[in-house]
């Protein structure tokens, strides 16, 4: 015999944060990190050797900064929030260790890239379905 | 000639007749004497004279064959169909052998296995084992089903090699590859061309281990069809010459499709590979079968092709980029007087196109809208459907009993109809009249008394008008018919009586109609048509003629894919002539400014088939170069010259289609026309009186069916054809 299926609320396992307000917190600890550390990543390291040379100002990147976060603050779902939160940290550790090239840092900043065609006119003249 | 398969007589059973040919009977009689039988245990209630195979069909059981094919009569020569029955000796060929009460058939039985096996050793005994480099692999019956059903191990002792059994190949023209050693006798291609094709060139000569399928002298297989044995054949014997070596089955994509190169819109099926056509075969629509100039004319979708804008400067056509072709154009355009601008709509031009292009024109003030080949404008001329459509639809011609055909040679103008009107003449008893040029059809038609003894009715339009009156010998004929049926090429309506042939024929047809017994639905007249866009562009409005655009001498005149209009430069003095289409043809070389345009196997387009049913082609490739779908050409010149119009997706296209024509953007349906007693009515007035000049019709013999618009005229393939038809004429074989 097989019993019916039962549904209902199904309790998920939380990734790092149980409630808004702890996630909340970390995500302003991982934002105050990056800040802190964007002197770091531009400027010359003379402990580690190690830094981008990147034409971008600190203003820029602290600018770009608060963009990358804001992008995601509709995001409500907790597990969500913590995934990027987990991605924030690992893109963290890779601009630190200088892991990701200093062409794909730039691409924060998307300046080589040109916009999709939106319209049937620009559409249609560069051959855009 | 002989009007039966030999089979179908020597039988006695009615195996002979395909069984779509077997709806004349009625469906009541089939239910009183249903026979049950059982295969494989599984009980199936079947008419008598179906065969063991039909049946094992119908309960999904499906019986190895070569040589059995649906639409051809049984030959029962492959024996791959042998099944055991119990309590009976020998095993049975299941494609030849009509069912008894009670059988009980055994389809996997050791038996039947062990006749299988056998039957595959010897057909692989004399086949050679060139797989790797055959055409047909990957594709191929023999290959599938010695997997399926041959045996595992080999019987080869032949280790000094004395050879195997060895065929010389024919040459049967330009389109079919021949590998006879490769052939299992099957007969298919020879049933084709003797029943379907109606050339009875291929045979066999020899017998046992000597025999061969030919075509006895060498000569080409002269027919339309001939692509399709390619089909038909189960090996690698016949194969298709301009597509060897090129792909292999499983590396090409297939897209449905429809064909645009004769009105009768064939289902297709585009193979293509890497963006590039590489070949295309019949849906299992048309009966499976495919006229040669759709199957073999796509090499020419890759040759002539205007690849990029061009506009006229210093009385030269240079290449420029888009934006300067569209202001160029919409310079022209400017400032443009009312009345001042024209359109001509081609052949292949799809009902998205037509009518953007008709959005643009009116909106720029124009209102001469036409298509190459004219359509009378007296009568109800094109604002009543069933004066221009098939109206009793393709599928049913073959039901008819007497044909009468007006100015029209199907064979080459709709060949795919013809197979229609050849298979109602060969299984269905139908007579068929003609009036027209002696032409070969490639079944007998009406046999006139006419004093000058020719085998046709006669050439002159006026026998129409005698038919109708009863004063010429084939009318007795014509009125006793049951279910008569009238088709009218449409080349005769651009003559200048067009109109008066045409009120004669639905005077003709209305008589008829009154006085036959034939249900509701059957339609007495019928328009075949020899161009995909007509029927689509006379239902969006296309009424003008050629003839009115040269008299208007518009400022700006649009050649929408018009190549065959006939029309010189010298005619136009004064006119920007912009040229939008796929093909540097006719159209493209007196033009201005040329905005290179899509074909048909580039863009998701809607046509309008001969009996009113529409259709849509799906893009397999992309355009070319810098080429564009029709109708966003002329939207991106609307927004140009500042007339902009309101649709940027194919949806909101189809919208606007469906605002003007609802049947368009309804698929695969017929629309049926209706309004035949006021059309009648409104003919009655058409003014003047038949002219004596005979009907001629455009293509008489084969070498005029190759080449017929720009795709077709690109072709090689085609040219080919051409060449060989008119060196075998010259041949005299």
């Amino acid at each position: 015999m097989a019993t019916p299926v039962t549904s209902g609320l199904k309790q998920v396992k939380p990734i790092l944060s149980l409630t808004h307000i702890e996630a909340h917190r970390k995500v302003i600890t991982l934002y105050k990190t990056w800040y802190r550390q964007i002197p770091f990543i531009i400027y010359f390291n003379f402990v580690k050797k190690a830094n981008y040379i990147i034409p971008v100002t600190k203003e820029e990147c602290q600018q770009k900064l608060r963009e990358e976060f804001y992008r995601h603050a509709n995001v409500r779902d907790l597990r969500v929030i913590d995934m990027l939160l987990v991605k924030g940290q690992m893109e963290l550790q890779e601009v630190c260790a200088q892991w990701k090239p200093a062409a794909t840092l730039l691409r924060y900043w998307k300046e080589t890239e040109e916009p999709k065609p939106k319209d049937f006119m620009s559409k249609f003249l560069s051959g855009h379905e | 000639m002989l009007r039966l398969p030999v089979i179908k007589l020597t039988a006695g059973l009615q195996n002979g007749r395909i069984p779509v040919a077997r709806l004349h009977i009625t469906s009541s009689k089939l239910q009183q004497e249903l026979v049950e039988v059982f295969i494989d245990d599984k009980p199936v209630q079947v008419p008598p004279g179906t065969t063991v195979l039909q049946a094992a069909a119908k309960v999904g059981v499906e019986i190895p064959r070569f040589c059995y094919h649906e639409r051809l009569a049984v030959a029962g020569n492959c024996r791959m169909c042998l099944v055991e029955i119990e309590k009976q000796i020998k095993p049975v060929a299941a494609c030849a052998m009509p069912v008894m009460k009670g059988w009980r058939v055994k389809t996997n039985s050791d038996l039947t296995r062990k006749a299988r096996e056998g039957v595959m050793e010897f057909l692989l005994v004399n086949h050679p084992l060139d797989c790797p480099i055959c055409d047909q692999g990957g594709e191929c019956d023999l290959q599938d089903q010695s997997m399926a059903f041959g045996s595992d191990r080999s019987r080869f002792v032949d280790i000094n090699y004395t050879g195997k059994r060895a065929v010389e190949d024919k040459d049967i023209g330009p389109l079919i590859k021949t590998i006879m050693t490769r052939c299992i006798h099957c007969t298919r291609c020879i049933r084709f061309a003797s029943e379907v094709a109606g050339i009875d060139d291929l045979g066999t000569t020899g017998r046992g281990n000597d025999m061969q399928v030919g075509t006895y002298v060498e000569k080409m297989f002269l027919s339309e069809l001939s692509g399709n044995i390619i089909d038909l054949c189960p090996v690698g014997a016949l194969t298709s010459k301009p597509y060897a070596f090129v792909a292999r089955p499983w590396e090409t994509r297939r897209t449905d499709s429809i064909d645009v190169l004769d009105a009768v819109g064939s289902n297709i099926v585009i193979s293509h590979r890497t963006n590039e056509v590489l070949r295309i075969l019949p849906r299992e629509i048309n009966e499976e079968w495919l006229s040669d100039k759709a199957r073999f004319s796509c090499d020419g979708l890759k040759r002539q092709r205007l690849i990029t804008p061009m506009i006229k400067i210093n009385g030269k056509l240079e290449a420029v980029e888009w934006e300067d072709a569209l202001v160029a154009t919409a310079r022209a355009i400017q400032d443009i007087a009312p009345n001042k601008c024209a359109a001509i709509a081609g052949k292949l031009v799809d009902a998205e196109a037509l009518v953007a292009l008709k959005d643009l024109v009116n909106r720029l003030g124009g209102e001469v809208l036409a298509t190459e080949q004219s359509f009378p404008k007296e009568g109800a001329g094109i604002d009543i459907r069933s004066n221009y459509v098939l109206n009793n639809t393709i599928a049913a011609v073959e039901e008819a009993d007497v044909v009468l055909l007006i100015g029209t040679n199907p064979r080459y103008e709709a060949p795919l109809v013809n197979t229609r009107l050849r298979k109602g003449y060969i299984h269905g008893e139908q007579t068929i009249g003609l009036i027209g040029p002696n032409v070969d059809l490639t079944y007998d038609y009406e046999v006139s008394i006419k004093p000058d003894n020719t085998l046709h009715l006669g050439q002159s339009a006026d026998i129409v008008t005698q038919l109708r009156n009863g004063t010429h010998s084939f009318s007795n004929t014509l009125k006793s018919a049951k279910k008569p049926l009238i088709i009218l090429g449409v080349d005769q309506l651009t003559r200048k009586d067009g109109a008066k042939i045409l009120s004669e024929t639905q005077l003709l047809a209305q008589a008829l109609g009154e006085n036959t017994k034939a249900p509701e639905e059957w339609k007495v007249l019928n328009i075949l048509h020899t161009r995909a866009s007509q029927v689509a562009a006379l239902d969006v409005g296309y009424s003008s003629t050629v003839e009115e655009v040269k008299e208007q001498q518009p400022k700006v005149l649009f050649l929408l894919g018009a190549d065959d209009a006939n029309i010189k430069r010298e005619d136009f003095p004064n006119t920007c002539i912009i040229y939008i289409g796929s093909h540097g043809d006719e159209g493209a070389s007196i033009a201005d400014v040329i905005l290179p345009g899509a074909a048909y196997t580039e863009k998701v387009a809607t046509y309008v088939n001969t009996e009113g049913r529409s259709q849509q082609t799906c893009a397999a490739i992309t355009p070319p170069g810098m080429a564009r779908p029709d109708w966003k050409i002329i939207r991106a010149l609307s927004e140009i010259c500042g007339v902009r119009l309101p649709y940027d997706d194919l949806a909101e296209v189809r919208s606007r289609l469906e605002e003007i024509a609802p049947h368009l953007v309804r698929y695969g349906v017929v629309e049926s026309a209706n309004y035949f007693a006021q059309a009648l009515e409104l003919s009655k007035q058409v003014p003047g009186c038949l002219s004596s000049n005979p009907l001629e019709v455009k293509q008489e013999t084969l070498d005029q069916f190759f080449m017929t618009d720009a795709i077709s005229r690109a072709s090689q393939t085609m040219a080919k054809c051409v060449q060989a038809v008119i060196k075998q004429r010259e041949s005299n074989l």
